[in-house]
């Protein structure tokens, strides 16, 4: 209980932290505004090209609240490998190690603290613009499913960056890495298209990724809130975690010991 | 003069390039980096593409010419020029100190003391997105040139323009990181997506179709029309880019911290 208190301790602060700079978070919201309204223009000229109401079963509308669901969740995200490499790279993981907490875990709960404000903030911000452009979401009874989903894709997501970040001490730069593992979110975690839209063949390899099960799918299931398609969801996810997670484990473990300092 | 100040500027890119070759696996990393980074980015539209055919007449093609475009003139201008990235914080934290005290001039020298190597990247990407196009006509390879320079001027007179507000805000580096986004998003969308209203304020408030649309017609097709209209915007944003900083400037005030620059 103790152990769990530390954290959520940390967990408090940085969303404290956050909270007194309200002007950064709004003006944050306008980029998903800013998406949102280029999605609209490009899914309606491309309904409308088509002649059809709905692309592989879904709606505009359908389409657009996915979109906005994926957009939010990848503009919530904390920026935790660029972090973890830059305290890799300049000695203050030194400092860290040796606090009486685990590095991951301290990790987890400060980018848990960034990303849920912003997750709040984006949701409002994105959702309205939806609204406004093309109605009410299509079914608002998978919201609470809906919000596990997106925190077992959140745990997902800081998995692998947490493992970009660690490899800090391997390469110590991780930029490219980072960005190629972003642009890989936005196309085969179906932020800038449903997957539902790829080829078949393409569609069945994607949806089974990790990267579809942090955004794809909390978002699918939100336009689509089946309990046959949440099971698989959260399936899904419990498998994902349990491979990243031990993933993470062992190269943490690994990774303290290569750890050289520069300097301090 | 102007010759006096060219080997200036070659000379400080020099002195980047030799610093980034200090660390040449990481400038590589970042390089190789980018180009892949920007080809994920453009497998969307090939996806989209394949799937529904055209937008309002865009195809494929076209998109591969917006992103030569697009790449090259960013790319061009965070290499050469990389401080413009971080003009704001230069500004804010009384880092003009440094450049003032020099007898060259102070933009100039402020924004090619520093060269993102990520841009080499999307310079190389930008080129060859245009090279798959395989129109390698001397006309057409003339036209991407003039086009990518002046999207290049543009780009970067804006990011001045924005970035000069700090003398008077005291910070900028948030609104300066959303236009470089919104810069970028507007101008590698199809520009059929938008009606009258949005054209006109990518054309002016925020010039996105310069950097990508407007260039693209430009390399695709020759008329005086849409080269005066890019040759005028260059003029015009440079003008007050450059205006506005040195109005500024006036208003510098140092913050005595002691500078170094490696």
């Amino acid at each position: 209980m103790r152990v769990i208190r530390k954290y959520w301790a940390i967990f408090t602060t940085q969303l404290i932290n956050n909270l007194a700079y309200g002007g950064d978070l709004l003006a944050r919201s306008l980029t998903i505004i800013m998406f949102m309204w280029i999605f609209t223009q490009l899914w309606k000229v491309t309904y409308l090209s088509l002649g059809e109401q709905t692309i592989a079963g879904l709606t505009l509308r359908d389409t657009l609240w996915y979109l906005m669901i994926a957009e939010a969740i990848v503009l919530s995200k904390a920026r935790l490998s660029s972090v973890i490499a830059e305290s890799v790279k300049d000695g203050s993981i030194a400092y860290q190690l040796n606090k009486p907490y685990n590095f991951i875990l301290y990790q987890f709960s400060v980018g848990f603290g960034d990303s849920l404000l912003r997750l709040i903030v984006n949701l409002l911000a994105g959702g309205t613009i939806i609204w406004l452009l093309v109605g009410p979401p299509p079914s608002s009874q998978g919201i609470p499913l809906t919000l596990i989903a997106i925190f077992l894709g959140w745990l997902i997501d800081f998995c692998i960056t947490s493992l970009i970040g660690l490899a800090a001490f391997l390469t110590e730069e991780i930029a490219a890495f980072e960005w190629i593992y972003h642009k890989l979110v936005l196309l085969l975690g179906g932020v800038l298209i449903p997957l539902d839209f790829f080829p078949g063949w393409l569609r069945s390899i994607t949806q089974s990724l990790p990267f579809a099960f942090s955004t794809y799918a909390p978002a699918r299931f939100f336009i689509d809130p089946h309990m046959n398609r949440f099971v698989l969801l959260l399936a899904g996810q419990l498998v994902w975690l349990l491979v990243l997670g031990s993933l993470l484990a062992i190269f943490y473990r690994r990774g303290s010991v290569w750890l050289s300092i520069n300097g301090g | 003069m102007l010759w006096r100040e060219l080997k200036f500027l070659f000379a400080l890119w020099k002195a980047n390039l030799l610093a980034a070759m200090e660390y040449r696996i990481a400038f590589l990393s970042m390089v190789l980096g980018m180009m892949l980074n920007n080809a994920f980015y453009f497998l969307f539209w090939v996806i989209f593409f394949d799937r529904f055919k055209q937008v309002r007449g865009w195809v494929l093609e076209d998109m591969f010419l917006v992103f030569g475009v697009v790449a090259s003139g960013f790319g061009l201008g965070i290499y050469f020029f990389g401080n413009v990235l971080q003009l704001s914080n230069v500004i804010a934290k009384g880092q003009l100190d440094y450049y003032i005290a020099f007898p060259r001039p102070v933009l100039l020298h402020t924004l090619a003391s520093r060269s993102v190597a990520s841009g080499l990247g999307d310079l190389t990407y930008g080129v060859i997105s245009f090279l798959m196009l395989g129109d390698l006509s001397l006309d057409t390879i003339g036209r991407f040139i003039i086009g990518v320079t002046l999207a290049t001027t543009i780009f970067l007179s804006f990011l001045i323009l924005v970035n000069s507000l700090t003398f008077w805000t005291g910070s900028a580096t948030m609104l300066s990181a959303q236009v470089v986004n919104a810069l970028i998003t507007f101008s590698i969308y199809p520009i059929t997506l938008f009606d009258g209203t949005a054209k006109f304020f990518l054309l002016t408030i925020l010039p996105a179709a310069f950097l990508g649309a407007v260039p693209a017609e430009f390399v695709r097709s020759f008329t005086w029309s849409t080269l005066g209209q890019m040759l005028l915007a260059a003029f015009v944003f440079l003008g007050l880019s450059i205006s506005m900083f040195h109005l500024g400037l006036r208003r510098y005030e140092s913050g005595s911290a002691i500078q170094t620059q490696i």
